[in-house]
């Protein structure tokens, strides 16, 4: 009798056991909440989906210019030019019919009537040097050719660098700084190390 | 005589059923740890998650092979628009830092009166988000808004690099 009623116990137990397998196989989780699998898919077309990537564009890494000489000459221009780079890396859905990718580029603290291209000391933000940026390689630069900060910035999103409507477009252009901005200091009250930031906005407008 | 053995094949029977007893718990246990998406490897996120950073994120925008990935600078994602409902706490944006750059992002998506919708932690080469969380949500309308890379250098100081506006046309529905 005993053992009869051991032996129904561990049965009722191996049953339990079976039922919790199946129980727990549609169990809810934290990380399943709905149960069901999703199944995901991407379809190209020529309508960008909202939230996607549209474009990808390549901007340098940083204002560099190296070290910096204080001209002996104050009467000529000592330029300090650095090529950059500005171009379309990748784009997808983008009709060049109607649209184009425009980039503007300013100065991390620039605002509209206070638009200079600075680097600043590290050390002490009261001494800065300016510098300008044009849309061609230094080989280019011509003494008629204006930088794209020659005139005042007159919107908030900067100077129009270019637009771009084609992956592999691209701005080679020229960071330029007079060197003879440095005359007339002492060379011990400015040394140090400089440093400047720009800002590329880019937006879809109307081609 | 005739107790003893029927004792014996009850005590047989019994080691039988305990057996298939530890036998049946042992098959749930290895069917439990077996299971997919929860055994996960906490760096491995799952995708569409809001707020969740993956690794080897990728803007997903077609890159023949003779496009100028190569060229030295960093990449920046550009946005057309993005879309939401009045009332949600999220949105389907994709915001990373390309797996080809070799600096850090931080991704702040704004509004272009300074309404700050959401600031991402540092975001190494190769994580992103599909989806963001915001900090507030939005009544229906059209918004101009933008997403900004704050790029650094990768060291302890995460050093200021140049940064980049993606702006973009966020419609409320």
């Amino acid at each position: 009798m005993k053992t009869k009623k051991i032996i129904t116990l561990a049965l009722a137990a191996a049953m339990v056991s079976a039922s919790a397998l199946s129980v727990s196989a549609g169990t809810l989780t934290e990380t399943n909440t709905t149960g069901q699998t999703e199944v995901t898919a991407r379809i190209d077309g020529t309508t960008p989906v909202p939230g996607d990537v549209t474009y990808v564009i390549t901007i340098p890494d940083v204002v560099d210019f190296g070290t910096l000489t204080q001209p002996e000459n104050t009467d000529k221009d000592s330029f300090k030019d650095v090529p950059y780079s500005v171009s379309l890396t990748e784009v997808n859905n983008l009709d060049v019919a109607t649209q184009k990718i425009a980039v503007y580029v300013r100065d991390q603290n620039a605002s509209v009537g206070n638009s200079d291209f600075k680097i600043t000391n590290k050390a002490d933000s009261t001494k800065s040097f300016t510098y300008d940026i044009y849309d061609v390689l230094p080989e280019n630069i011509t003494a008629t050719k204006q930088s794209i900060n020659a005139n005042s910035m007159t919107q908030a999103a900067g100077y129009k660098l270019c637009d771009f409507t084609t992956q592999g477009d691209a701005v080679d252009g020229t960071l330029r700084l007079n060197q003879t901005q440095l005359c007339g200091y002492d060379i011990a009250d400015i040394v140090g190390d400089y440093s400047g930031y720009m800002v590329f906005l880019s937006t879809i407008e109307n081609a | 005589m005739n107790d003893k053995k029927s004792h014996n094949r009850n005590k047989t029977i019994l080691i039988i059923l305990l057996a298939i007893i530890l036998i049946s718990f042992a098959v749930i246990l290895s069917l439990l740890l077996s299971r997919p998406g929860e055994r996960q490897d906490e760096s491995k996120t799952t995708n569409g998650v809001v707020g969740t950073i993956t690794d080897n994120w990728d803007p997903g925008v077609s890159q023949p092979e003779n496009s100028g990935g190569s060229k030295k600078g960093t990449q920046i994602p550009g946005y057309s628009s993005a879309e939401m409902k009045e009332g949600d706490m999220s949105l389907k944006l994709r915001v990373g830092n390309p797996k080809e750059n070799t600096v850090g992002i931080f991704a702040t998506v704004k509004l272009s009166d300074g309404t700050v919708l959401y600031t991402s932690p540092l975001l190494k080469p190769g994580q992103g988000l599909d989806e963001i969380p915001l900090n507030q949500t939005l009544s229906k309308g059209t918004y101009d808004a933008m997403v900004y890379y704050q790029c650094v250098l990768l060291d302890e100081e995460q050093t200021p690099l140049n940064a980049a506006e993606s702006a973009f046309t966020l419609i409320v529905n």
